[in-house]
């Protein structure tokens, strides 16, 4: 490591240690805990590091890709919440726009987003989980607003978001990719009602979104009316690829919780232990280099289809192994329930932690999924028979 | 100096290529020496070519994608520890030799014992690494016994090796220098098998693919079933995200445990794929003219070769464990 680099690093972990919230772990209602995401997302942002993934013409963008690892890494070594409320905004909302959207939505939206604003994601909804493109949502172009009707499920911090990033049906002809529409909507305009969803781990990190004539202008349409599903894919590509570096380097940050946990268990000279330890490192170390691999790769402009699929796969299992050798170590303590940490996948909670993995196998197109584009599309494996009526025809 | 991994993946893939799956070893060790593959490390005042580890890793994972054999990752040993051995007067002699292709082979094996030695037979030194001590011995000295062991991966020759009288030996380096350059070389190793841990993976896969392609049951192609997909699909995601690490690890300087895990990763992916690669061809794949058994008995020997995995995910683990504060 260069000592440019070890010189940021230390910059940052001065920063953190005059900055970092040391009190989030006691926000123990949805509010305070909002509070304290708004908070530290606005001291991240003045510090210079709350989007070091965007270009250097924003405030904290433009760094360089070992920059952003080492300050995901600091961050998370410093025990600061993970960015739950913003997340959504600085990822999806940002590619989306930037890539896809047009320069008055580019005026409206991004600088908005570094001063607090948050946006959610309305995609999926009750019959349309991975077979996504099957929505119903329905908007009409009524002179120049859309009227949408319809449910959406599954939207990360719904109750809380100013924004929402909305895929629609604007027709029924043709193929079922072919007539979706992709809306910036206002979550605060007549209509909109959300619900939170009462999730496995106690915490309500998911919402429904109902929309009963809710007006959107015309003019807040990404992309051609019957493009949506392209603007869409751009969407899904920033989940799963560009996040994921960041969350793959928290969690190696986090790797030092298991290390306590061998060490408070008395377990450091357990063969079998240290080798399932060694192992998980490997494991972690390999979701850190796909992640990298990619975001270089893209900047290089040969990213390739199903690339960030095995980014997304590596990233969920690696999460779901790590959080399975936390319960394990942690026994029957870990069995008995304690408070639940909002927003954080690594906190140290192991039975949250590990019910909490499952929003990376299913959320954000489930592992079977990203399995059906890398066998499909990356490797040329033959498709399904478009419906099982086909199937039966040909039988 | 940097190198163009590609272009040098290309040129190896094309050479390697032509004469098919587990060529003929005399015949892939000439092509080897020619193309200037094993003086890749050394420095090009010594005659080498000055390239680092990652020209290394993209050699030895094309020898792992073609099955190639031969004694390759010991004399790329020779060849390093020679390379440091800057007090030897014969030095540059025999660097010159073991570049253009004499073979001079080194134990792949675990103990002190000389087990694993790939054709010993056919060498005229042997590398003797131990913590203090690192000789290169000519294998002519009258008190040497060697003996081949029948191997289930046929596209290897091992031999347990003997020496008895060591007088004869040329040291190479002694006491401290001894043991950083015993680890050097532990550490060269297993990146080399891994690396053709992972060439190997990506090649019985692809096989495995086109297979899937080509073989119709039920009136449709194996590779349309959803069921067969899938395991495809994961196989790749985790030769990928291995493929990542280790070239990732081939721009750093890693420590000795870390290359250990990786080692242990590598070959558990490999011999994941080729175990999945027998399943989804079927009874075809249990046959001997099928090549998928090749590739599973290469993995399984690879994973033995250089320390197992519950060796080096103790030693990761135990690492880890010490740094992580």
């Amino acid at each position: 490591m260069t000592d440019a680099l070890e010189s940021f690093r230390q910059e940052v972990r001065d920063w953190l240690a005059a900055n970092a919230p040391t009190d989030w772990r006691e926000a123990d209602t949805h509010p305070r805990f909002v509070e304290s995401q708004r908070a530290w997302f606005k001291k991240l942002v003045a510090g210079g590091y709350a989007v070091p993934h965007w270009p250097a013409k924003w405030p904290g963008g433009g760094r360089s890709l070992a920059e952003q690892k080492v300050i995901y890494e600091e961050i998370a070594r410093a025990d600061t919440p993970r960015l739950l409320l913003s997340f959504v905004s600085t990822y999806h909302a940002f590619s989306t726009i930037e890539e896809c959207g047009g320069e008055a939505h580019k005026a409206r939206y991004l600088a908005a987003i570094l001063e607090g604003e948050t946006w959610c994601q309305g995609f999926s909804e009750p019959n349309a989980g991975s077979d996504l493109a099957a929505l119903k949502t329905k908007a009409e172009l009524k002179g120049d607003v859309y009227v949408v009707n319809g449910q959406k499920v599954w939207s990360t911090m719904a109750q809380y978001a100013d924004k929402c990033l909305l895929l629609v049906r604007t027709s029924s002809d043709g193929p079922k990719q072919a007539g979706l529409t992709y809306l910036l909507m206002d979550m605060k305009a007549p209509g909109v009602t959300v619900r939170p969803i009462h999730q496995i781990t106690g915490d309500e990190e998911f919402a429904e979104i109902f929309l009963d004539n809710v007006e959107v202008p015309a003019s807040e349409r990404v992309g051609e009316e019957g493009k949506g599903w392209a603007v869409a894919q751009s969407t899904l590509a920033s989940e799963r690829g560009l996040t994921l570096m960041e969350l793959s380097y928290r969690m190696r940050g986090s790797l030092s919780r298991i290390a306590t946990l061998i060490r408070q268990n008395g377990r450091e000279d357990d063969a079998g232990i240290l080798r399932d330890f060694g192992r998980l490192v490997t494991r972690v170390d390999t979701s850190c280099a796909i992640a990298d691999q990619f975001l270089q790769n893209r900047m290089n402009g040969i990213e390739a289809v199903g690339d960030a699929s095995i980014v997304k796969l590596t990233y969920s299992r690696v999460l779901r192994e790590y959080s399975l050798l936390g319960v394990r170590l942690g026994g029957l303590a870990e069995q008995y329930r304690a408070p639940i940490i909002f927003g954080d996948l690594n906190s140290g909670n192991w039975m949250a932690d590990f019910m909490n993995s499952y929003a990376w196998t299913i959320a954000g197109g489930s592992d079977e999924v990203q399995r059906n584009i890398i066998s499909e599309r990356m490797l040329e494996m033959p498709r399904e028979p478009k419906s099982w009526a086909v199937a039966e025809g040909a039988a | 100096m940097s190198i163009d991994r590609s272009e040098l993946q290309d040129a190896a893939r094309k050479a390697f290529g032509e004469a098919g799956l587990a060529p003929d070893a005399e015949k892939s060790w000439g092509l080897i020496a020619e193309m200037g593959w094993l003086m890749m490390a050394v420095p090009e005042e010594l005659g080498g070519l000055g390239l680092g580890r990652e020209a290394e890793g993209v050699i030895h994972t094309e020898i792992g994608r073609a099955l190639v054999p031969g004694p390759v990752i010991a004399q790329m040993l020779v060849i390093s520890a020679l390379n440091e051995a800057t007090d030897l007067p014969e030095r540059d002699d025999l660097l010159t030799r073991a570049m253009g292709g004499e073979v001079m082979t080194a134990s792949l094996g675990v103990a002190d014992a000389l087990s694993a030695v790939p054709n010993a037979d056919l060498a005229s030194h042997i590398l003797v690494a131990r913590d203090n001590l690192v000789t290169l011995q000519p294998m002519d000295a009258p008190t040497i016994v060697f003996t081949q062991r029948a191997t289930w991966d046929e596209t290897r020759r091992l031999f347990d090796v003997t020496i008895g009288d060591a007088s004869g030996a040329l040291i190479l380096a002694k006491g401290e220098a001894a043991a950083a350059l015993a680890d050097k070389l532990k550490a060269q190793m297993l990146f080399a098998l891994a690396g053709d841990s992972l060439g190997g993976a990506g090649a019985i896969l692809e096989l495995t693919i086109e297979y899937l392609q080509t073989r119709r049951q039920f009136d449709r192609p194996l590779a349309m079933f959803q069921a067969l997909k899938h395991r495809v699909a994961d196989l790749k995601t985790i030769l990928n995200a291995a493929d990542a690490l280790f070239w990732a690890r081939a721009n750093e300087v890693p420590m000795l445990t870390e290359i250990g895990a990786l080692k242990a990763h590598a070959c558990r992916v490999f011999a994941d794929v080729s175990e999945e690669a027998i399943q989804l061809h079927g009874g075809i794949g249990l046959t001997s003219e099928y090549h998928c058994h090749l590739f599973l008995k290469r993995a399984v020997l690879n994973s033995a070769l250089g320390g197992d995995a519950d060796h080096w995910e103790e030693q990761a683990g135990k690492h880890a464990l010490g740094k992580i504060i």
